[in-house]
Parts: structure tokens; sequence; C-alpha cells
């Protein structure tokens, strides 16, 4: 972002009585001035103006953002923090200035490429199905899915392979996407993992990538091409997928009533709000109910942008009160399109299966409804 | 020893001393912080910042303040208007806002009981999810909570029909400075002697700290209705106001907008004529009521010449009624600099308090707008609004303060109050001994029983400024 720029947002976001505040979750967290969008941009108006340098407490700051873009929706001059965090967080990882923890976490992804630190070879460790010989994909399955939510990536396969029939390509080749390094503003590090995902996609031989991961997409769609890398076939969410293919899907015998959790890379970031839905009412023939906050006012789980690798009992509250939040509709189940959320949500729930990802619940719908797979 | 002490109290984690933390605490949305924090200027920074989780906290956290003399100055949202949480004289700030439950819905009194530190929104959907609304919805709904309500003495954009806060504070827990935790009963009236709630309603933390209160609800109005009418003058509209609370009517939305404010809030959405007067009015209920009291106030308008603009007006106006909270760049650029007096007078001296204040204020090169809203049986409130756009901040705050010095000046002269909702802060601090006239006296003795050491909220509301 350009100085002139940042200066003019920052500018009109610290002068304003915040209107957004009430809705950051990183405010409810700590219940203070300083992590929220206002003191944010305080700090880097400051900065900027040369009255204040950033201390480490303001770094700290900085990084206690999950960079939603929650306070986005609430803002009428439409002064994008997110973006002026990142921003921030990429000049501060520059200078060597960011917190020792996200130096580990791009240590990881660097030597592992993950950010859990688990061994690369280990990383198509889930029971992969068998794929029907359908028209060629690729999916990205990311890293959450890959090592600690195998289920997506086994469901996703399965999604693609036995309802929608295609023959889905999964390389043990991919590494991170490269999301957690843009957001936490190691812009080298993520690049590297870009670069390298880049030529790995384009060498491969399919009719478009799907990735069931958020993050994963606001990468390929957004990060990757803003540095000049293109992957040179589409790159599609499988809610996207599924919701185009709608009438193919089948439909659960007998569908518990669920609300769906709208992921901030998905929703905010991406625009995707009306496709998992499509897919969900569809499935559970119309059991899903509406959580007060949600699409562009949902509230985000808490897993984001860094958040929980440095402060990961303050993320737990921001993901308990969203499952307080889900609880409220009374449905009895919370899917979710996001690993990455899943696994935070889930940590937070009171029961075991009361948060599903979207392809979960479809597969689960295919078991229920007993439909035979369907290929082209 | 006072960081030993404090993390007895509440915990390490709930009190800060890092100079970071207490910047991004030291501002409210006084055009004084805001024109501060703009050109890259420090504001008055407190020693530390202490998050209360109880009552019995602050009960404690005030017993070591007093034997310090370390002033105390309450935080709520920090989204005032007047600089009342500005600590001007350093000390602790006391930050509300972990105190943000709500403890119980009574559905048969109709009554809520919530903790200070809630901000105002979350508090309105809580009780909306359960069929009711507050009333209460101010312009700084999502951002003031409802300590800073009650000791503002605030008024939400509704007040005409639903009550100010004061009306709508049914009881209310406060700790005094010597520690004492102290109750006024919820009831909904008393003759027990004085009426002890309104000694803390609108002290601005000079007097204790508000911790917990009950508010009165009121069912959802099954019906909201909205009607625009113009007027040639304010003089008009202001008689049509008047008969229409005369004739029993009323609106929870009045707010007669002048010539400029007319010209600036109404004439790019809708044709108005130059020099008319735009009167917005929205109507609350059961359907049949409303349809009701909306006939009786068309036909009063109409009757003094008003000319029909239909729901249009007041209805955009209330789709956006929030959006002017928000800074524009012309709001923050240079040194331009703009304000509110929030007055109210009695309606045989509204419009000689306007006129007064308008040409006081107009005197100092300020572009001044304003609209009557707040308005009761008696009287109302007018809102004169003014900028001033100078070539240096020098000039700029000069101008300022002539503006007003000689706005509340005017005001005082012609029989008006100083505030209606924003209360006093740092910006009316000056003016309250000449407001009150005698009676400061009484509100100076009460101080020095309840504070003898001048420990809070120093140098606002006229009073407590350490020796």
């Amino acid at each position: 972002m350009e100085r002139e720029t940042l200066l003019s947002q920052t500018r009109l976001c610290a002068a304003c009585p915040k209107m957004c505040r009430h809705v950051c979750p990183t405010f409810l967290a700590w219940r203070s001035d300083s992590p929220t969008p206002h003191g944010r941009a305080l700090l880097v108006y400051q900065d900027l103006k040369g009255v204040r340098p950033l201390d480490d407490r303001s770094i700290e700051v900085l990084y206690q953002c999950l960079e939603c873009s929650h306070c986005l929706t609430w803002c009428l001059p439409e002064v994008d923090v997110a973006a002026i965090v990142e921003s921030t967080r990429t000049r501060l990882v520059s200078e060597g200035r960011e917190p020792a923890g996200i130096r580990e976490l791009s240590d990881k992804i660097r030597e592992s490429h993950n950010p859990f630190g688990e061994p690369h070879s280990s990383r198509l460790d889930w029971k992969r199905p068998k794929t029907s010989d359908g028209r060629k994909i690729v999916y990205f399955a990311g890293c959450t899915s890959s090592y600690r939510e195998k289920e997506i990536a086994e469901s996703t396969v399965s999604v693609l392979s036995k309802v929608l029939g295609y023959s889905v390509t999964v390389s043990p080749e991919e590494w991170c996407c490269g999301s957690p390094l843009f957001r936490t503003g190691q812009l080298g590090s993520a690049l590297e993992q870009a670069h390298h995902n880049t030529e790995l996609l384009n060498s491969l031989e399919g009719e478009m990538v799907v990735t069931s991961c958020p993050g994963c997409y606001r990468s390929l769609t957004q990060d990757y091409q803003k540095h000049g890398l293109v992957v040179d076939k589409p790159v599609v969410h499988l809610s996207k997928l599924l919701s185009d293919s709608v009438d193919r899907l089948p439909q659960a015998e007998s569908s518990p009533v669920i609300t769906y959790h709208d992921p901030c890379h998905l929703g905010r970031h991406a625009g995707l709000y009306d496709e998992p839905r499509s897919v969900l009412k569809h499935v559970s023939k119309g059991q899903l109910v509406e959580m007060e906050r949600n699409k562009d006012n949902a509230m985000c789980c808490g897993n984001g942008a860094g958040l929980r690798a440095l402060f990961p009992e303050e993320s737990r509250v921001i993901g308990r009160a969203r499952i307080e939040q889900a609880e409220a509709t009374g449905a009895t189940q919370i899917v979710t399109a996001c690993p990455f959320c899943k696994n935070m949500l889930a940590s937070q729930a009171r029961s075991k299966g009361f948060v599903v990802d979207l392809s979960e619940f479809v597969m689960s719908s295919v078991k229920s409804s007993g439909t035979k797979a369907k290929t082209d | 020893m006072l960081e030993k002490e404090l993390t007895t109290i509440v915990g390490r984690d709930h009190f800060t001393l890092t100079e970071t933390d207490r910047l991004l605490n030291a501002h409210d949305a006084s055009p004084l912080s805001e024109a501060k924090i703009r050109a890259g200027e420090a504001l008055p920074l407190a020693d530390l910042v202490v998050f209360p989780a109880s009552a019995e906290q602050i009960s404690e956290i005030l017993k070591l303040a007093n034997r310090l003399r370390l002033p105390v100055i309450p935080v709520g949202g920090g989204a005032g208007t007047c600089g009342g949480t500005l600590p001007v004289y350093g000390g602790m700030q006391l930050d509300l806002k972990r105190m943000d439950k709500v403890l119980w819905i009574d559905d048969e009194s109709m009554t809520v009981r919530a903790e200070a530190g809630i901000v105002g929104i979350d508090l309105e959907e809580t009780v909306n999810r359960r069929g009711y609304t507050t009333g209460h919805t101010p312009t700084s709904l999502r951002a003031s909570n409802l300590g800073g309500f009650i000791a503002t003495r605030s008024g939400g954009s509704m007040s005409s029909l639903y009550g100010k806060i004061e009306d709508l504070t049914l009881g209310l827990q406060v700790v005094i400075p010597d520690g004492s935790v102290i109750e006024c009963k919820a009831v909904p009236r008393s003759s027990v002697g004085p009426d002890l709630r309104q000694v803390f309603i609108g002290s601005e933390g000079t007097l204790g700290v508000i911790t917990e209160a009950t508010l009165k609800l009121f069912p959802i109005p099954e019906e909201r209705r909205f009607r625009s009418m113009s007027f040639k003058d304010v003089h008009s509209g202001l008689t049509a106001i008047r008969m229409i609370f005369r004739q029993g009517v009323f609106p929870s939305v009045v707010r007669l907008y002048d010539p400029e404010d007319t010209a600036m809030s109404m004439s790019s959405h809708f044709e108005v004529e130059e020099g008319s007067c735009m009167l917005l009015l929205a109507f609350d209920g059961r359907s049949d009521k409303v349809a009701l009291d909306e006939k009786i106030a068309a036909d009063i308008c109409l009757k003094e010449g008003g000319k029909d603009y239909g729901e249009g007006p007041s209805k955009r106006w209330w789709e956006h009624r929030y959006d002017m909270y928000y800074p524009t760049k012309f709001t923050t650029s240079g040194y331009s600099i703009g304000d509110t007096i929030d007055i109210v007078a009695t309606y045989d001296k509204l419009e000689r308090v306007y006129h007064s204040m308008k040409k006081v204020m107009e005197s100092h090169d300020a572009v001044v707008m304003s609209h009557f809203s707040h308005m009761y049986q008696h009287g109302g409130s007018i809102y004169m609004i003014f900028f001033t756009s100078q070539s240096d901040a020098e000039s700029a705050w000069a101008t300022y303060k002539k503006i007003w010095d000689d706005g509340v000046a005017a005001c005082l002269r012609e029989g008006g109050t100083m505030s209606h909702q924003h209360g006093v802060g740092t910006t009316r601090s000056t003016y309250t001994a000449d407001e009150l006239g005698s009676s400061f006296e009484v509100l100076k003795s009460i101080k020095s029983v309840l504070d003898p050491r001048g420990i809070m909220n120093p140098g606002k509301l006229g009073l407590g400024v350490r020796q």
C-alpha cells in the first residue's frame, strides 16, 4: 500500500469514534481499546507521521489482528484495516522486527512446507479414496486438510470423484500455499512457496484446480496474481464447483437442522456467500438456518493471520463465542467450508461432530441417502 | 507497591503501564482528541490503565487510589464528545469494558439489569432478541456503553417518546470513592427522600463509578411510520411541533432542520425550496394508534403551512442515522474543526436562543447549521453545529474557543442550558459555574463529602481540580 494511501486511510480510522469496534473479534477477546481496528490505525498513523515509532508493544498489537475484515463491513469510509495491518507487517518483517513466533512459523514452512512442522513426506498420509477415470481435475489439499483435518481431504476427493465423477490428482509435491506467510507479512518466504506451487500446478494435467481451503483459494487466486504468478487453469473453491452442479448432488434422507459459518477468506475476501448456502439448502432439503451474524457480517472463527500461533487463549475465546452464536440458532450441526475454521470451531464445540466441513456434510448425505455415485 | 496491590486486586493481566496501551486508551471522540490525533500531537496520558471485572474489585481499587491520592478516570466506550475521559491530571484510567454482561431480563416488569461496560448496541440487540427495545439509541450506540450513557446523562434519538437515560434508569449500583458499593433500588417510583439516582446520573465519574444499572424496556413497536413536512421557516415548524405535543401525540422522532441544515442534509437527496426547513417525524406503536398519531400530526403540520414530503426524508434519515458519526475527508482535513453545542430551552426562549447563538457563532467565521431535535411538550434541544477552517492550527483553536465562549454565553444569557445530552467533560467544564449559578455550590458540597480527596475524574464538570 502506498504511503499516501496509508496516511489518509489511517488518519480517517484514527479520527473515528470506533464505529466498528463492537464487531472486532479481538476487542471481544481482550476487551481493551488496544487490539482494535482504531488502535492499529492510530499506531500506524503516528509511525508514518514520525510522531511515535512502533515499539515492541505496538508490533504486538499489530499482530493481535485476525485480518478478518469484519471492521470493513461496518466502515462507511471503507478503510481497509486488514490491508493496512498486512502492509505494515510486511514492512516490519523486512526490517527484521516481527515477533519471534512469526519467524518460527516461517522457518517451519520453509523447511517442511507446512506450518505444523510435520514431515513433508507424510503430506499424503490420509486415506485417498479411489478416484474415477472421468475428466481430470487437480485437488490442492492445503496443509490443514493434509495434516490436521484429514477427513476434509478424504471427503473432498470422494465428492469430486464419486459424486461428480472426476479423476482427481493430488500431488505429493504440493507445498504450503503461503497464506500464513502472506497474512503475517513474510512475503519472501510466501513467494518461495508460491513459485513452487505455480510451477507444480502448471505442470499437472487437469481442467481446473479445486481447493477446499479458502486460505489456499485466496492465495492462489489473489496473492499469486498480485505478484505475477499465474496458474494456467481455473482455480475454484469446492463450494463453487458444487453449487454449479447442485442438481447432481444427493439429498439427505433426514438432515439435522444446520447452520453455516462463513469463512472470512471465502466470504468477505472472495465474495462466495451464496454458493455454499445453495449446496447446503439442497443437500439438507432446506434445513439451513442462519446465525444472527452471517455473510459479510459473520464473525471470524479466531484462527486467522497468525493469531492462534501467537495468542492461543484469546483465539479460543473468539472460537467459543462463534460456537455460542451457532448454538443460539438451535441448529444441531454447524457446517463450514474451511479446514482452518473447522479446526478452531471443533476445538471449542461441546460435542464431537457438531462442526463439519461442507465436503463432509455432502458425503454424509451420500451415505445416508444411499445414493450411488454418478459419473459423467 | 501500586503494581503489587493491583496484581492482588485484578491480576497482572488486567492493568497496564505500557505507553502504547495508555496512548490507545487516552482519547475519546471529542474534536480536541481528533484534531490532536490528526496533527500527530500527544494527548494527556494516564499513568496506568486498569480493567476491573467487578464492583468488588473497583471498591478495592478506589480504596487504594484514595490512599495514594491517585486520580481515577472511569472510562466507558471512550466515545464521548466532550473530553470527559481525558486523563488531564494523569492517574489511573478505570476501564469498564470487561464488565459487559446482561445479568437478567425481567419479562414481567419489562426491565433489564446489565453491567456498565456493555456496549450500547450489544445491550440493544440482546433485548431485541427477547422482543424489547431499551428505547435508547443515540448515534454513538455502536461505540458508547451503558455506564457512559448514565454518566453523561445521555439522550437517544427517540427520546421524545421513550425518554432520556434519567427516565429509563430504574436502578443503579455505584461504587463511591471510599470504596462503598451502594445500590439505588430499582423501583418505578419512590417518595423516600430525594431521588439519589439523579446524583449519579450525569456525574461524569466525578462522584463514583457506575457499575450496574436496571433499565426500563419497551416492546418492539408493531409499526414505525415516517412522515416529513417542510416549512417556510423555523418558527412555523416549531409551532407545528408544539401543537403536536399539545394534542397528546408523542412521536418517537421529531427533528426540525433549519434552512442551512436542510440544504446540507436534504437538498442532495430531495427537491427542497431554498430557505425551507424540513421536519422529520416518526411514530412508534400499535398500527391503529400510529395511523391516528400520524394523521393528527400531519393535519397540524398542513394547517401550519407545511408541505408534505411523505415518508422519504424521514425514512432516509432513519436508515442513515449513524452515518454522520463517521469521519470524512472533509472533517479530518487540514485545520478544519467542527463541533456541536447541544443546547436546550423551553419553547418561549428557544427561537431567541437559536438566533442569538447563530449570530455570535457566525461572527467568528463559522458555518453554522442547526436542527431542533429531542423535542418535548415544553421545549427541546437545538444542535448548533459549526465548522470553521483556518490557515493554521493556532488560529483554528483560537477561533474554536471563541465560538464556544460566545455561543455558550448567548445560550445562557437567553435562558437556555448548554447541553442536552453530550455532557460537560473538559469542553464545558469552565462554563459550569455560570450555568448552575447558585446551585453550583450544592454540587461542590456533594463532591467534597463524597470525594474529599478529589480523586475522581479531576478537572471535569467544573469540579475536583487536584490541589
